[in-house]
C-alpha cells in the first residue's frame, strides 16, 4: 500500500480524479505543467492532461504553450463570474445593496482605525511595529481589507447590471 | 498570469477551493463565506458525531492569504472551536516557535501552547483533508 501524507486517502475517497485536478489547478499562484498538477491531485499524468485540457475547454483554465511544454493556469474571469453568479443566486438587489454597505463600512472602519488608505499602506505599518503580535495583526488586516475590495468590486459589478444579470440568470435556470 | 496576478484574487480562489472540498467532507455540515460582506474566511459547522471531538457547536474557521507575490508563502489558518476547547493549525509569521508552521491550542486560562508543524501539502485543497484527519490528536492529550 502506498504510504500517503495525511487525509490524502480521504480526499481520494470523498472525490474524484476530475475534483481534485479542477480544486489544484484553479488554485495554483502562477502557471504550472501537467506533472505538477497530477502530483498535487494525485492522478496519473495522462489522467490530469485530459481534465486540465476539458477544463481549457469549458473556459475555467488558461493554457499557454511554452517550449518545454503546456502551462495551466484558472481564468481570472472564471472565478469571478462564478462568484457573480452565486451572489444573484443568494440575494436579490436590496440585499447586494446590504452586503456592499457591509463591505464600505468595514473598509471605512480599517481606514480609520488604522489611518490608512489601502492595504498597501497598512502592510508598510507592519515593519513599524513593535511585537510580532502586533505585526500579525496588521498583516492579517491588510489581507482582509485586500479580499474586501476584491469582493465589494464583483458585489458592485451585481449591483450595476442587475437587471441585465438577473434576466439572464433566471432565464438560464 | 504571473504578470496580473492579484493576490485578493488568488486568495479567494483559494477560499472558494476549500469551500467546495468542506461541501465534500462528510464531518461538515454547512460552510459559507464570512461576513457575507467581505468574504474574508470560511466557516464550516461540524457534525458531532463525524468528527472525532466532543464539543458541542464544533465550527471550522478558514483563513487564507496567497501572498503578496506568486511565489510568497501563503498565509493560512484552519482553526477549530466549540463551547470547550479551540485549537488550530496556522502558517504565518509568529514568535511562539521556529518556522511559520504551527499548531496552537487554548488549555483553560493559561492562552494557547504552540508546537511547530510541518504541513505535507502544498494547495489549499488537500490541506483541508489534511488538517481535519489531524483532529482527533490535539497536542493537550
Amino acid at each position: 500500500m502506498t504510504d500517503h501524507p495525511p487525509g490524502v486517502e480521504a480526499w481520494k475517497e470523498h472525490t474524484t480524479a476530475f475534483d481534485r485536478v479542477q480544486s489544484v489547478a484553479t488554485t495554483v499562484s502562477k502557471p504550472r505543467p501537467v506533472s505538477y498538477i497530477a502530483d498535487e491531485a494525485h492522478v496519473a499524468e495522462n489522467t490530469a492532461r485530459d481534465h486540465l485540457e476539458r477544463l481549457v475547454s469549458l473556459n475555467v483554465l488558461l493554457k499557454t504553450e511554452h517550449d518545454d511544454g503546456a502551462l495551466y493556469s484558472p481564468d481570472p474571469l472564471h472565478t469571478r463570474l462564478q462568484t457573480l453568479r452565486d451572489l444573484l443566486e443568494e440575494h436579490d438587489r436590496d440585499g447586494l445593496i446590504d452586503l456592499k454597505a457591509e463591505a464600505q463600512s468595514k473598509i471605512e472602519e480599517w481606514e480609520t482605525d488604522y489611518n490608512a488608505d489601502s492595504p498597501d499602506e497598512l502592510r508598510t505599518r507592519a515593519a513599524e511595529t513593535d511585537t510580532a503580535s502586533q505585526t500579525r495583526d496588521i498583516r492579517k488586516t491588510a489581507s482582509d481589507w485586500e479580499l474586501a475590495l476584491y469582493r465589494l468590486s464583483i458585489l458592485e459589478d451585481a449591483i450595476e447590471d442587475y437587471d441585465t444579470y438577473s434576466t439572464d440568470f433566471w432565464a438560464s435556470t | 498570469m504571473t504578470d496580473s496576478y492579484n493576490p485578493s484574487e488568488a486568495s479567494h480562489r483559494a477560499l472558494r477551493a476549500i469551500q467546495q472540498e468542506l461541501e465534500r467532507h462528510p464531518m461538515v455540515t454547512t460552510v459559507q463565506g464570512f461576513p457575507d460582506g467581505e468574504f474574508t474566511e470560511l466557516r464550516a459547522n461540524l457534525a458531532p458525531e463525524r468528527r472525532g471531538t466532543d464539543g458541542e457547536n464544533a465550527t471550522l474557521t478558514v483563513h487564507w492569504f496567497a501572498g503578496e507575490t506568486p511565489d510568497a508563502r501563503p498565509e493560512f489558518a484552519f482553526h477549530y472551536s466549540d463551547e470547550e476547547t479551540d485549537f488550530g493549525w496556522h502558517h504565518h509569521e509568529q514568535e511562539h516557535v521556529d518556522g511559520w508552521g504551527h499548531f496552537q491550542e487554548r488549555t483553560g486560562d493559561a492562552g494557547y501552547i504552540h508546537e511547530p508543524h510541518t504541513f505535507h501539502a502544498q494547495n489549499p485543497s488537500q490541506l483541508i483533508w489534511e488538517v481535519t484527519s489531524l483532529f482527533s490528536t490535539p497536542i493537550s492529550e
